[in-house]
C-alpha cells in the first residue's frame, strides 16, 4: 500500500446555521504526512470544518484546496477523501470485505485488484479473517478497524477522523489511539482527526488546532499548545490549570487581582493586563511560596491532587507525587513554583 | 419451578383481553369457518372450488390482479415513500396527507369519483380529445385497467408508508459514507438505499398483495362486471345461493393461499437481511 | 309465554286502559308496545319514500319508533334465523329468495285478520310472503341518441346492433338477460320458462362483445346513461324514473319488460313480529301506496290504489304496461337459480 499523501489548505472559511456562526473565518495549513487534532469542545464547529473538508457541507465563504488545487466545489465522491465516522457508518447488510471493497468498486477497480488490496487493508487492520463477518457479529474495536481499513484501502489523499474512539472504553481506546498514529505514521497519511478529549489530542496529534466557537484559537504542537497556551480558552480547556489575571507592575513582576505579586517571566509593559497560567503538577520548589490550608486531597495513584486556599485570598490546585500519608483536610502546607514555570499570555 | 411459571403467567396477564379479542373475533371464525366447509364430513366442496375450471380461472385472474396492483404500486410507491423520508419535513407533511387522503374516503366514494374521471365522456378522455391528442375516447374504465386504476389508488398507503419507514430508518451517515467513498447517486440508491429498505419493500408489498385479494367493490364497479375476483364469487355463495360450505371452501382455500405467500415472503426477507 | 311476559302485558294492559278507556279489549289482545321495530330494506331513495308514504303515519298512529336498516340480506336472515338472535322485525327480500325462506321456514306467516289483502290480486295472496310493489327490468334510453321514438323496442332490436348501434350496459345476473336473450331469439313470452340454458347463452353470445357495462348496483345503469358511458342500459323502471324527473335525457321502452315483486316478510323469531305485522298492514292501505308509487315509480299491489295517483305519473308506472310484459318466474329460479348463477359466470369469464 503506497503513501500518496497530499497537503490541506483551508482559508476563510465561513458557515452559518441561521444566527449561529459555525465557522468564523478558518484558516489552517497541513502538512503532507501529518497527523492534525482539531479538538474543541461540542459546539467549537469542529465537526462542521470536517464536513466542509469532506465535502458533505458547503461553506458559505472560502476554500479548500488538496496539493494546491482547488476543491471547493467538488462533490465527496470525487475528493479521494477516507473518513472514519462516530458510529463507523459500516454498511450492516455487506460483510466486513464487502465494506473494505466498496470504494474500490466505486472507483471500478478490477476484480482481482480488489481482492488483494482488501486482503491488505484487512492485515493491516489486523482483521485477517473476519472477511465474512457482518459488521453486527464484530466487536467495537474490530467494528473500527473496519471502519479503517475502508477509509484508507482505496489510497486516499486525506484521512479524516471524526471522534472515532467516543464509543470504546478506555482500555481499547488507548490501544486504538496507538494503532492509528502507528497507522498513519506507517502510511505516511496527511490526518485530521476530531476530538473534545484533550488527553487523546496530545497523545496522537503531530499538531493540534484548537477550536472555539467558530475560531481557530491555537495552531500548535502539543509541547506548545500544553506549555504555551495563546489564551486563556486554550489554558483552560487543555489540561488542569490555574488561572489568574494581573497587571504588570515591574519588569519580572505581576501584580495578581487581590494584591500577590508572583515573579514571573514575561514581555509585558509595565500597567499592562496579562494572563498567569501555573500547571498543578508544576509546583515543587521556587521563589514563589503560596501558604495556606489543604481543603481538599484526593489520592490519584502516582499522584496527590490538592485543593489548597491560600492566605492572600487565591485558591490552587497543586499536584504532588504520592509519597507518604494522604494530607487531611486543614494541614497547614507551603507550597512554591519557580518564575521558570509560570506562563504568562 | 412453581414461581417460574406463576411469574411467566402474570407476564401475559396484560395481553389477556387483547388474546380473548382475537380469540373471538378472529380465531373462533376462522375455525367456525374451516367447519362449514368440510360440513358433513365430505371434500366435495374444496373439491368444486379447486377442481372447477370456472373457480380456478377466477383464483388465477384474482392473482394476476393483485400481481399487477403490487407491482404498480411498488414502482409508484417507492419513489413516493422515498421522496416523503427525505424531504423536508414541510413537504413531508403535505405529502402524507395527499398519501392518506385515500384512506379517510369510503371506498364507494373514491370508485364513483374514478368513474367521473376515466369515463369515455370523463374528465381525461374530454381533456384529451379537446387538446387533440386523441381522436377517440381511450377505454379506461369497465376493463382490466380501470379496476387497476382504482386498487393502486387504494392500496398505494399501504406501500408508501412501510417504505418510508425503511428509508426513515436508513442512517444518514450510511449514505455520508457511501458518498465519501467514491459512490453516484445510482449507486449508493442500489448499493446501500435499495437492500436496506428490502424489508419494507417486502412488507408493503406482501400487505397490498393480501389485500388485493380480497377485493371486491372496486373490480366489480371499475370493472364493467367483466373483472371476476374470488372475492366476489364468496359474495355470491354467501349472499345469493346461501352456499355456505361452498363460502367457506373458497375463503379457505383463499386464506391458505395467502398464508403461504406471506410465509414465502417472510423467509425470503430474512434470508435477504442475512445476505 | 313466560310469566314474566304475562305480567308485563298485565301492567301494559291496565295502564292503558287507565288512559284508554273503552279500548281495553282490544289491549287484552295486543302484546305491549316495543320502543322501537327495525325494519330492514335495500336502502338508498327506498328507504326515503318508505318513510314518506308509511312509516311516518306509522309512527303517529302507534307511538313506536321506526328504525332503518339496509341492505336486504338473505345470508344474514338465514344467519339471524338460525342463531336466534333476530334483529329485524321485517324485511325485504327478493323474488326467489323469498320462495326459498319460505322452503326453509325462516319467515312467519302473514296474519291475515290484521293484513288486509282483500284487494289484491289472487295470485299474489301468498300465506308468507307480502307483495310490496311491482317493478320491471325494462330498456332505458338517451333520448338525443335515440329521437322521436327511433329506440329499439324489443330484444330483438336491442340485439340488433346494424340498426342499434351503441353501447349497452345489462345486469350482471343471469336473471332478466336469459329471458331478454330467448325473446330476443324468437320465444313466445309465455314459453321462456323452463329456460333453455344453451340457447339463451348462445344468443347472449352475440351481444356479449357490445355490452361496455355489466352493472352490478341499480344506480349503475341510470348513471352510465347520463354519463353517456353507454346509450343504451337495461334497468329498474324506477331509478329511470327518477332521473326523467330530475330532467335527465333519458326515456323508457317498456315492451317485453320483466315484471317482479317487491316483497316483505316477517323473521322468523322477530321480537315484535305483531307490530311487523301492522307495518304491514299500513303497507297495504291504498291512499299510502299511492304515495310510494309517485315517488319511486314502484306501485303497489292493492289494486284500489291506482285510483289514488296522480295522473301525471301513471304514464311511469309498470302497471299501465302489464299485458305487454311478462313475470319473472321465481319458483322456477327458487330451483335453479344456483345453476344459472354458475354457467352466467363461466360465460362472462369467457374469452370472448
Amino acid at each position: 500500500m503506497q503513501a500518496r499523501s497530499a497537503d490541506l489548505k483551508v482559508q476563510g472559511l465561513e458557515k452559518r446555521f441561521g444566527e449561529v456562526a459555525a465557522l468564523d473565518g478558518v484558516s489552517l495549513d497541513i502538512m503532507s504526512g501529518e497527523l492534525l487534532t482539531i479538538l474543541g469542545p461540542s459546539g467549537s464547529g469542529k465537526t462542521t470544518l470536517l464536513k466542509v473538508v469532506a465535502g458533505f457541507e458547503k461553506a458559505d465563504a472560502g476554500t479548500v484546496r488538496i496539493d494546491g488545487i482547488d476543491i471547493t466545489a467538488l462533490p465527496p465522491a470525487r475528493r479521494d477523501i477516507g473518513m472514519v465516522f462516530q458510529n463507523y457508518a459500516l454498511f450492516p447488510h455487506l460483510t466486513v470485505r464487502a465494506n473494505v471493497a466498496f470504494p474500490l468498486e466505486m472507483r471500478n477497480v478490477a476484480r482481482a485488484e480488489i481482492e488483494t488490496r482488501v486482503t491488505e487493508a484487512l492485515q493491516l487492520v489486523e482483521l485477517g479473517g473476519y472477511d465474512k463477518r457482518l459488521p453486527k457479529q464484530l466487536s467495537g474495536g474490530q467494528q473500527q478497524r473496519v471502519a479503517l481499513a475502508r477509509a484508507i484501502v482505496f489510497n486516499p489523499r486525506l484521512l479524516l477522523l471524526d471522534e472515532p474512539f467516543g464509543a470504546l472504553d478506555r482500555k481499547l481506546r488507548e490501544t486504538m489511539q496507538l494503532e492509528v498514529r502507528r497507522l498513519q505514521r506507517r502510511l505516511g497519511l496527511t490526518t485530521i482527526f476530531i476530538t473534545h478529549d484533550q488527553e487523546e489530542a496530545l497523545v496522537l496529534s503531530d499538531r493540534i488546532a484548537v477550536m472555539n466557537q467558530g475560531r481557530i484559537q491555537q495552531v500548535a504542537t502539543t509541547t506548545e499548545i500544553y506549555e504555551r497556551p495563546a489564551n486563556r480558552f486554550v489554558a483552560d480547556f487543555v489540561g488542569e490549570s490555574n488561572i489568574f489575571h494581573g497587571t504588570v507592575t515591574e519588569p519580572g513582576v505581576i501584580s495578581l487581582e487581590g494584591g500577590r505579586r508572583l515573579l514571573a517571566r514575561h514581555s509585558g509593559k509595565t500597567g499592562q493586563r496579562m494572563g498567569v497560567l501555573m500547571r498543578p503538577e508544576r509546583f515543587g520548589r521556587g521563589t514563589n511560596v503560596f501558604a495556606g490550608e489543604v481543603k481538599e486531597a484526593v489520592y490519584l495513584g502516582v499522584s496527590f491532587k490538592l485543593r489548597i486556599a491560600c492566605d492572600d485570598g487565591l485558591e490552587l490546585i497543586v499536584r504532588q507525587p504520592a509519597r507518604g500519608e494522604l494530607p487531611a483536610a486543614g494541614t497547614r502546607v507551603n507550597v512554591s513554583i519557580d518564575p521558570e514555570d509560570i506562563h504568562v499570555f | 419451578m412453581f414461581s417460574r411459571m406463576s411469574g411467566r403467567l402474570l407476564g401475559i396477564a396484560p395481553a389477556v383481553p387483547a388474546l380473548i379479542v382475537l380469540f373471538v373475533f378472529f380465531l373462533y371464525p376462522v375455525v367456525r369457518m374451516l367447519g362449514y366447509s368440510i360440513e358433513g364430513g365430505t371434500f366435495e366442496w374444496y373439491a368444486k372450488a379447486l377442481g372447477e375450471g370456472l373457480y380456478l380461472q377466477v383464483f388465477l385472474n384474482t392473482f394476476e390482479i393483485a400481481f399487477w396492483v403490487t407491482a404498480i404500486c411498488l414502482v409508484l410507491g417507492y419513489p413516493l415513500g422515498f421522496l416523503l423520508a427525505t424531504t423536508t419535513p414541510g413537504w413531508a407533511t403535505l405529502g402524507f396527507i395527499f398519501v392518506l387522503l385515500p384512506l379517510w374516503t369510503s371506498v364507494l366514494v373514491r370508485t364513483y369519483a374514478w368513474m367521473v374521471l376515466l369515463g369515455r365522456n370523463g374528465v381525461f378522455n374530454r381533456a384529451m380529445l379537446e387538446a387533440g391528442l386523441i381522436s377517440d375516447p381511450i377505454p379506461m374504465l369497465n376493463n382490466f385497467s380501470g379496476v387497476l386504476i382504482g386498487m393502486v389508488h387504494v392500496l398505494l398507503p399501504y406501500m408508501v408508508l412501510p417504505i418510508y419507514g425503511a428509508v426513515r430508518r436508513v442512517d444518514p451517515s450510511l449514505v455520508s459514507a457511501a458518498e465519501g467513498l467514491g459512490a453516484s447517486n445510482a449507486r449508493i440508491f442500489r448499493r446501500v438505499y435499495l437492500p436496506l429498505t428490502l424489508p419494507g419493500i417486502f412488507a408493503g408489498a406482501v400487505i397490498v398483495f393480501v389485500l388485493s385479494l380480497g377485493f371486491y367493490i372496486t373490480p366489480a364497479l371499475l370493472g364493467g362486471g367483466r373483472v371476476i375476483m374470488v372475492a366476489v364469487m364468496i359474495e355470491q355463495q354467501v349472499h345469493q345461493t346461501l352456499n355456505w360450505p361452498f363460502a367457506a371452501a373458497l375463503s379457505a382455500s383463499l386464506l391458505v393461499v395467502t398464508l403461504a405467500i406471506y410465509a414465502l415472503a417472510q423467509r425470503f426477507t430474512r434470508s435477504s437481511e442475512a445476505a | 309465554m313466560s310469566t314474566k311476559n304475562l305480567r308485563r302485558r298485565q301492567a301494559m294492559g291496565l295502564a292503558g286502559a287507565a288512559v284508554v278507556t273503552g279500548a281495553s279489549s282490544a289491549f287484552a289482545q295486543e302484546p305491549p308496545k316495543p320502543a322501537q321495530i327495525v325494519v330492514n330494506h335495500s336502502g338508498g331513495s327506498m328507504g326515503t319514500a318508505m318513510r314518506k308514504a308509511f312509516f311516518t303515519t306509522y309512527e303517529k298512529k302507534y307511538g313506536i319508533k321506526v328504525v332503518e336498516t339496509s341492505p336486504a340480506d338473505f345470508g344474514k336472515l338465514r344467519a339471524m334465523v338460525d342463531s336466534g338472535n333476530v334483529e329485524w322485525d321485517m324485511t325485504e327480500i327478493g323474488g326467489q329468495d323469498a320462495i326459498r325462506a319460505v322452503d326453509m321456514k325462516l319467515v312467519e306467516k302473514i296474519d291475515d285478520k290484521i293484513v288486509d289483502r282483500s284487494k289484491y290480486p289472487e295470485k299474489v295472496r301468498t300465506p308468507y310472503v307480502f307483495a310490496s310493489s311491482v317493478y320491471t327490468t325494462i330498456i332505458g334510453y338517451r333520448t338525443d341518441v335515440f329521437k322521436n321514438g327511433s329506440q329499439p323496442k324489443s330484444w330483438a332490436d336491442w340485439w340488433d346492433v346494424k340498426k342499434f348501434p351503441g353501447a349497452r350496459s345489462m345486469r350482471n345476473h343471469p336473471t332478466d338477460n336469459l329471458e331478454f336473450a330467448l325473446l330476443a331469439d324468437g320465444v313466445p313470452m309465455d314459453k321462456i320458462y323452463p329456460i333453455d340454458f344453451d340457447r339463451a347463452f348462445k344468443k347472449l353470445d352475440q351481444i356479449k362483445p357490445h355490452v361496455t357495462v355489466w352493472w352490478s348496483t341499480g344506480q349503475q345503469p341510470a348513471q352510465l346513461l347520463l354519463d353517456k358511458e353507454v346509450v343504451l342500459a337495461t334497468g329498474w323502471n324506477g331509478r329511470f324514473y327518477d332521473l326523467i324527473k330530475k330532467g335527465g335525457p333519458i326515456a323508457i321502452e317498456w315492451n317485453q319488460g320483466a315484471l317482479k315483486q317487491g316483497s316483505f316478510v316477517i323473521p322468523r323469531g322477530a321480537k315484535n313480529a305483531y307490530w311487523g305485522q301492522k307495518m304491514l298492514a299500513e303497507m297495504s292501505v291504498p291512499q299510502q301506496q299511492a304515495i310510494y308509487a309517485s315517488e319511486l315509480g314502484y306501485p303497489g299491489l292493492n289494486l284500489e290504489s291506482l285510483n289514488y295517483v296522480d295522473e301525471k305519473v301513471k304514464p311511469f308506472l309498470p302497471t299501465q304496461y302489464i299485458d305487454q310484459q311478462f313475470w319473472i318466474d321465481d319458483a322456477w329460479y327458487a330451483a335453479n337459480g344456483t345453476k344459472a348463477l354458475e354457467l352466467w359466470n363461466a360465460w362472462l369469464l369467457k374469452k370472448a
